[in-house]
């Protein structure tokens, strides 16, 4: 059972991936911003991040990049509705560990987990 | 073959400008007091042509037109609204029904005379038209067929609306002329030495449109479950201050983003009401705890328009291979031109004409009915569309895994 953070600014997906992984996981916090992914990320040190991408204040990929930075061994799925190559690569090389494309199904989530935070 | 902007912009002018002398026409001859209120042109599929009459009966006139200009044209009004037409024509009413269509071929004839010959005083040409033929039909089945015959050929439009004022009666024209026959005249009018765009370009970007939005209604499937079929996809080109009203008064829930890039603008995914309701209930997993519109089903439509918006934009990125970012996406709850009208003053800063990209989807099964409208940045579509390598525009897909 990992610790699993959530940074989402929309509600209704911080909701719906809640529901998702809570029957395996823990979730230790759940926030909208990349600002409050770094500052939780900092006092939680989770087993791994979903982080969503468009945020405001900072976006999830500035947010992995900060993350990273300070602890390299962080795991960061990101969870997003970008599917752009560009993007992708702008998040490799922030350092993310995986990327999974809203809309997905259940089992694509806990795949992308499993590939990232083997239990 | 090319087209540039100020090109789009005479054509556009001259189609409104035929619009008013038929405006004019009609007054003379009805004493009805109309104007024009919106006129654009649009690149589209020949399929999705008049989509927007749907669901309503029309009567009116065809014409076919040949010369400088090669094409069909139609001008139309609601069917159940023929009598009031005709008694402005001829007070005291017309019992003979071949007279009440002899009056509205005639009051057609000279309507459209008036916008035919505007367009051959400014191309210093003939252009005959064919007698007027009167035509009684349902929705889109009222729009001619034009020289294309394929369902999926891009056609050119030009499409004025005509409102009888006081009244709830419009005109509609609709001008096709062929492809072939309006790209070479666009070519010859091109300014080489400015910001022309290869018309097949524009074209290819249309079609890009088509798979975003296609892209845009499977998200919609795949998170609410409800059967989403894209339907229209066009790009359309209006001066910047007739953008309003494209958008029309019925109210409107969805989300308005901006994106930068190349190219830079504003992306609204919108529903009317009662689709916004069907659709966030559709995404929820419990039913909300009141009617209407919850900030459940707010933020369920928020999401959904962030989820669409990407589907719709990432294309352009990945065949561009460049990132376009977007804005969170920001809900809005209102009149369509009120929506539009701030995002349109914006742009109007920078710029007199903008492209509009349009797309539209809906189901059978439900009430659901949802549409994008992009707004971009035209000098950075223009650079974009300049930059697009027609031989990558099926590239519209990234694969994770690949990168990762």
């Amino acid at each position: 059972m990992a610790e699993v953070l959530i940074a989402d600014d929309s509600e209704f997906m911080r909701n719906l991936l809640r529901e998702i992984l809570e029957e395996d996981h823990t979730i230790v916090g759940e926030v909208e911003n990349g600002v409050e992914a770094v500052e939780v990320f900092t006092e939680e040190h989770p087993d791994l991040v979903m982080m969503d991408i468009v945020m405001p204040i900072r976006d999830g990929i500035e947010a992995t990049d900060e993350i990273k930075d300070t602890s390299p061994d962080a795991n960061v799925v990101m969870c997003t509705s970008v599917g752009q190559e560009e993007k992708m690569k702008e998040a490799v090389k922030a350092g993310a560990d995986g990327y999974i494309t809203k809309p997905f199904q259940k089992p694509s989530v806990m795949e992308a987990i499993q590939d990232v935070v083997p239990s | 073959m090319k087209v540039d902007v100020q090109s789009l912009d005479t054509f556009n002018q001259l189609a409104h400008e035929g619009a008013e002398a038929a405006t004019r026409s009609l007054t003379q001859m009805t004493g009805i007091e109309a104007t024009v209120d919106v006129t654009r042109i649009s690149l589209l599929d020949r399929e999705d042509v008049g989509e927007e009459l749907r669901g309503t009966a029309f009567a009116g006139v065809q014409f076919g037109f040949e010369g400088a200009l090669a094409g069909e044209t139609v001008l139309v009004f609601e069917e159940k609204r023929v009598g009031d037409i005709v008694e402005a024509l001829m007070p005291g009413g017309c019992a003979d029904e071949s007279m009440a269509q002899s009056g509205v071929e005639e009051i057609g004839n000279i309507m459209m005379s008036g916008f035919i010959d505007g367009w051959a005083e400014h191309l210093n040409a003939t252009i005959d038209h064919t007698p007027p033929t009167y035509i009684e039909r349902e929705g889109a089945a009222v729009v001619p067929d034009g020289p294309e015959t394929g369902a999926r050929d891009q056609v050119f439009v030009f499409r004025s609306e005509i409102e009888w004022a006081g009244e709830d009666v419009n005109f509609y024209i609709y001008m096709l002329p062929g492809y072939g026959s309006m790209a070479e005249l666009l070519a010859e009018h091109v300014d080489t030495a400015g910001d022309a765009i290869p018309i097949e370009k524009l074209a290819v970007f249309n079609q890009m449109t088509r798979e975003g939005a296609a892209k845009a209604a499977e998200n919609v499937q795949m998170m609410s479950g409800i059967e989403t079929e894209a339907e229209v996809a066009q790009l359309s080109f209006v001066p910047i201050e007739d953008v309003p009203r494209q958008f029309g008064e019925d109210t409107y829930v969805g989300t308005v983003v901006e994106f930068t890039g190349t190219p830079s603008g504003f992306l609204l995914v919108l529903f009317d009401e009662a689709s916004a309701v069907t659709v966030a209930e559709a995404l929820l997993p419990v039913e909300p705890d009141s009617d209407g519109l919850t900030e459940q089903h707010e933020s369920a439509v928020t999401e959904l328009g962030n989820i669409m918006t990407s589907g719709f934009v990432d294309g352009w990125a990945n065949v561009l291979q460049q990132s376009v970012d977007h804005t969170p996406p920001r809900l809005v709850h209102d009149m369509g031109q009120a929506i539009i009208d701030p995002l349109a003053a914006q742009l109007g800063r920078h710029q007199r004409h903008a492209f509009i990209i349009d797309a539209r989807m809906q189901t059978d099964e439900v009430d659901f009915e949802s549409e994008i409208h992009a707004l971009p940045n035209e000098q950075e579509l223009r650079a974009a569309l300049d930059e697009l390598v027609v031989d990558r525009a099926d590239q519209l897909e990234a694969d994770a895994e690949q990168i990762f």
